[in-house]
């Protein structure tokens, strides 16, 4: 009987120190969280006010025509991944590489992974990579974007792909994140039929196609930026709530093995009665 | 005089919102002064000094690169990839990237890319320094 409740007793010790290591992480994820949540709403009205643009230029010019825009027969897709640098977040670095292999189904593409997990998980599955420049999307800036921006649209331009889209996990709150799969070129928008299109009185200096075309790999640049900003809140949040819920199992568990103990302990109490009263009653 | 409502936005955050008198900026042909009124408008920025006169009369100057103009129904919305007021500018660092850039460039050996990166560098250094004097 001791040995079992020296069994419990060490059980007990091993969960405590996980638990530990849980509430830290919680503590840890909830705290950067923060300061995550507030970079994606400084970044959303930058890339809504571009895409807006970039919107009503495609949709209310006729006479126009952009080496973005072209839809061509759609032979290979490059995908932008974003997942994150390190496990233990439920699900969240799953669920984005289901997401994407969910869409590509069984065409050819090729990957540009953003974040350790995505490179580990690419390199694993054997997709064509772009490039392993970016293992990691904690510390990506601007700049960067605009990197990866260019990549995609010179690749784009020069046929190696006819289609880029990008995966990311969407920051919908502290306890939602959804992964989703968003086409970015060739740009998505309706065209108006000839003759019917709204007139359209804005002045574009110096013609609308140079305006869209320069503006083309900002709003690549800009939407990759702010992907990785909602990606990395919801990873925080992910692990925030796995961490939760662990740190929770963490205590129920101690619970029912302190009650184990506590039976323990009264049968190895109930067992030297009975054997001291036994010893006494033999003495006679 | 006369004023109009301003919106500046970068990826970080909200620079501006307010009004103002006057907007200068350079754009990819040229630069452009922008007054209350303006006809609907829009074009992709360049890069350069960018100035605003405020509805007090103060001019504050930045540095602008990259981005868009856009006036729609008289308001004013500036969506740049950076925006550094003048003050704001780190002139020893903009200094130091410039003499970087100066160096690669004199490296007859670079490849089509580092040339374009060294270039770009180069231009941007030169942005900064020029509107933080």
């Amino acid at each position: 009987m001791a040995g079992s409740m020296k069994d419990i007793k060490l059980r007990i010790k091993s969960v405590q120190s996980t638990m530990q290591i849980t509430k830290a992480m919680e503590l840890v994820a909830s705290s950067k969280l923060r300061r995550a949540k507030e970079r994606v709403e400084q970044s959303r009205p930058y890339f809504e006010t571009l895409y807006r643009t970039l919107y009503e230029i495609a949709a209310s010019n006729t006479e126009f025509s952009s080496r973005y825009l072209t839809q061509r027969e759609n032979k290979r897709t490059c995908y932008i991944v974003i997942a994150g640098d390190r496990g233990l977040a439920g699900g969240y670095n799953t669920n984005i590489f289901k997401a994407v292999a969910a869409d590509a189904g069984d065409r050819e593409f090729c990957v540009l992974p953003i974040g350790k997990k995505a490179v580990e998980h690419f390199r694993h599955t054997g997709a064509q990579l772009l490039t392993e420049g970016y293992p990691v999307v904690a510390d990506l800036s601007v700049g960067d974007s605009f990197e990866i921006s260019r990549l995609v649209c010179d690749g784009f331009l020069k046929g190696e792909f006819d289609s880029i889209k990008i995966g990311f996990t969407q920051f919908v709150s502290m306890l939602t994140q959804t992964p989703s799969v968003l086409q970015l070129l060739p740009f998505d928008a309706p065209r108006p039929e000839r003759g019917k299109a709204a007139r359209n009185l804005i002045l574009y200096e110096p013609n609308s196609e140079e305006v869209f075309d320069a503006i083309i790999p900002e709003y690549i640049a800009g939407v990759v930026y702010g992907a990785m900003c909602e990606s990395v809140a919801s990873e925080l949040g992910a692990r925030r709530t796995a961490m939760d819920s662990a740190t929770k199992n963490a205590g129920e568990m101690i619970d029912h093995l302190n009650l184990y103990y506590n039976r323990a302990r009264q049968a190895a109490i109930t067992q030297e009665i009975t054997e001291i009263v036994a010893g006494a009653g033999g003495g006679d | 005089m006369e004023t109009f409502a301003l919106k500046i936005v970068t990826p970080d955050g909200c620079i501006f919102d307010g009004r103002a008198q006057k907007l200068f900026c350079r754009t990819i042909c040229g630069d452009v002064g922008i007054l209350p009124r303006h006809s609907d408008y829009c074009t992709a920025l360049g890069m350069g000094d960018a100035h605003i006169c405020f509805e007090d009369g103060t001019v504050r100057h930045a540095a602008c690169i990259g981005g868009m103009l856009s006036v729609l129904k008289g308001d004013v919305h500036l969506m740049a990839t950076t925006w550094e007021w003048a003050e704001e500018i780190d002139k020893a660092r903009a200094e130091a990237s410039r003499e970087r850039a100066e160096k690669l460039l004199a490296q007859k050996n670079l490849d089509a890319r580092e040339l374009e990166l060294a270039q770009a560098r180069l231009k941007r250094a030169l942005v900064r320094t020029s509107v933080a004097k």
